[in-house]
């Protein structure tokens, strides 16, 4: 690739308006079917799901869910999960062998651990409140399932850090050694701060997989934005409403999420040209 | 990182010890918090479901109403699903658990299920009136749609009908078979049926009939094990024998179901002798 290039533009007005054509006619199909199969006399496809909308984008009134709750829960545990990650990647390129073993084991379990699984053994090993000197400390379901999904970002954010301090050319932490810099010094003043923007892609990845992967925390009983549209569908009991109940939450996520993979992309290229 | 191993286990061990028995008295403790926490169903219409502002409504939410009231507190609905509906309740994050849970003697080893019980599931199936079903021997040699995986199912093919099942993933697709002729009949939950039946015009030409081949299976609201015989327990137990004495409970599932189960109307009626 030449610095020339063009970066790709973040949203293809021709490839949005095929997508949003397809997706009227599906739907105008669907409301063609369902007025077909119940003979008119119940609401239509279109105003059952602007009726439930919503309550899947904010959750149930004085409460926190919804789709605002996976995107929270996305932050939170990408958070968790940068900091955890960036001292167990440290840990990984450590001198002191227990340490990067330890390090190393860690890595490896919550790398190749199923999520789901993962999030299972957290809430069920965490009580739902901390009685800490007297004081009660509420341990939500929401937060115990965004640690659960903090764990596996932080074995994978590890390995992001590890992979870039390794990238870096040994020449730089000889000359650093040459110029009386300790350890701690040039991994800090010099390594990390190059490493940054070799990781901003992968990590910038690794949050689109983490929001895509949020609806799991529906199956431990939180009230994200799965939950409310299996609820939603429950008290419908329509058939006819199973995909486009579907389709509109997977439209929530297509639109958060892809504008961060093209975002992604485009990093990608402009880092790779200047490195 | 060891050190913060270690932290995170003594707090984890920590946390065990204070999540353990300590509880003397849950109704005092209800009382005094003036706010009683009922785990409910949200998927399961009409017995406990959201309505589009969010709201937790259904039969199961308005008994949990009346329990609140009579204890002259404030109630707060938690929603619960089946995987961990007994959890909560042996965690201590709600104080009773209504949230249409089968009574099985494994369950009654968990959770302090109150007797007597509030409701009963039977089998039932929803017929064509042409086909003229009466009873289980009726369904000899003809085409019966079920569920795949309902415990009665191997029961219905061998004793009584004879013949494969039109068996479904969904209840939607079985009701959509039948719809379209493709069995007689649909056996699945009586309430469900008799539910369904109620709500939509299309079942018009259907009975819901009983199939007593099969006993009900009795429904059970549930508190912590250990309050079963103290004062909370006992209080539910009076609550519940109080629900079937004074029609209450009748009331709730004309309003909900649509129409009175046969196991609800005879449970009501013992209560009043």
């Amino acid at each position: 690739m030449t610095a020339g290039s063009v970066p790709a533009p973040l949203l293809t007005p021709r490839w949005l308006a095929t997508a949003a054509l397809l997706c009227c006619a599906a739907l105008a199909a669907g409301e063609a079917w369902a007025q077909l199969q119940t003979g008119g006399t119940r609401p239509g496809v279109l105003a059952t799901l602007w009726k439930w909308t919503p309550l899947v984008l904010f959750g149930p009134p004085r409460e926190f869910g919804g789709f605002a709750l996976n995107i929270a829960v996305s932050f939170l545990a990408m958070a968790i999960g940068t900091l955890a990650g960036l001292v167990l990647g440290l840990g990984l390129v450590s001198n002191f062998a227990p340490v990067r073993r330890l390090s190393w084991l860690v890595t490896q379990f919550f790398r190749n651990s199923p999520w789901l699984v993962l999030l299972f053994f957290v809430m069920l090993l965490t009580p739902f409140q901390l009685r800490v000197a007297g004081i009660v400390i509420p341990l939500p379901g929401w937060l115990k399932a965004t640690v659960g999904l903090s764990l596996p970002i932080m074995a994978n954010v590890a390995e992001i850090v590890r992979g870039a301090i390794n990238s870096i050319p040994t020449g730089q932490w000889e000359s650093a050694e040459s110029l009386a810099f300790s350890r701690l010094q040039t991994l800090w003043r010099i390594i990390l701060p190059q490493c940054v923007k070799r990781m901003i892609p992968p990590w910038m990845n690794w949050y689109a997989i983490l929001t895509m992967a949020t609806p799991l925390i529906s199956i431990v009983g939180v009230n994200d934005a799965m939950t409310l549209t299996q609820d939603a569908l429950a008290a419908e009991q329509r058939s006819e409403l199973l995909m486009p109940m579907y389709t509109l939450l997977l439209f929530f996520f297509f639109v958060y999420c892809y504008p961060i993979a093209r975002w992604t992309i485009h990093l990608e290229r402009r880092y790779a040209v200047r490195n | 990182m060891k050190r913060l191993i270690a932290t995170l286990l003594t707090c984890m061990v920590g946390a065990a010890i204070s999540a353990g028995p300590a509880l003397a008295d849950q109704m005092a403790d209800i009382k005094k918090k003036g706010v009683l926490v009922v785990g409910v169903k949200t998927d399961y219409p009409p017995w406990g479901t959201r309505d589009a502002s969010g709201a937790i409504v259904g039969m199961e939410p308005e008994m949990a109403a009346d329990v609140a009231k009579r204890l002259g507190v404030k109630l707060e609905l938690v929603p619960v699903v089946s995987s961990n509906r007994m959890q909560f309740l042996q965690q201590g994050q709600i104080d009773l658990m209504i949230a249409t849970m089968s009574d099985t003697p494994e369950r009654r080893k968990v959770v302090g299920i109150v007797d007597p019980v509030y409701y009963a599931s039977g089998v039932a199936i929803l017929a064509n009136k042409k086909a003229g079903i009466k009873n289980a021997a009726d369904l000899k040699g003809k085409p019966v749609c079920a569920l795949q995986g309902a415990f009665y199912n191997n029961d219905l093919q061998s004793k009584y009908t004879g013949r494969d099942l039109v068996a479904f993933k969904g209840v939607t697709e079985a009701q959509q078979a039948l719809l379209d002729g493709r069995c007689v009949g649909f056996v699945y939950d009586d309430v469900v049926l008799v539910w369904q039946k109620a709500q939509e015009s299309k079942w018009g030409d259907f009975d819901v009939v009983m199939l007593n081949e099969w006993a009900p299976v009795p429904w059970g609201l549930a508190v912590k094990i250990e309050e079963l015989n103290g004062p909370w327990g006992k209080f539910m137990a009076d609550v519940t024998a109080d629900w079937l004495k004074s029609g209450t409970l009748l009331a709730l599932e004309k309003k909900w179901v649509g129409s009175n189960t046969p196991w609800l109307v005879d449970a009501s009626a013992k209560a009043k002798k």
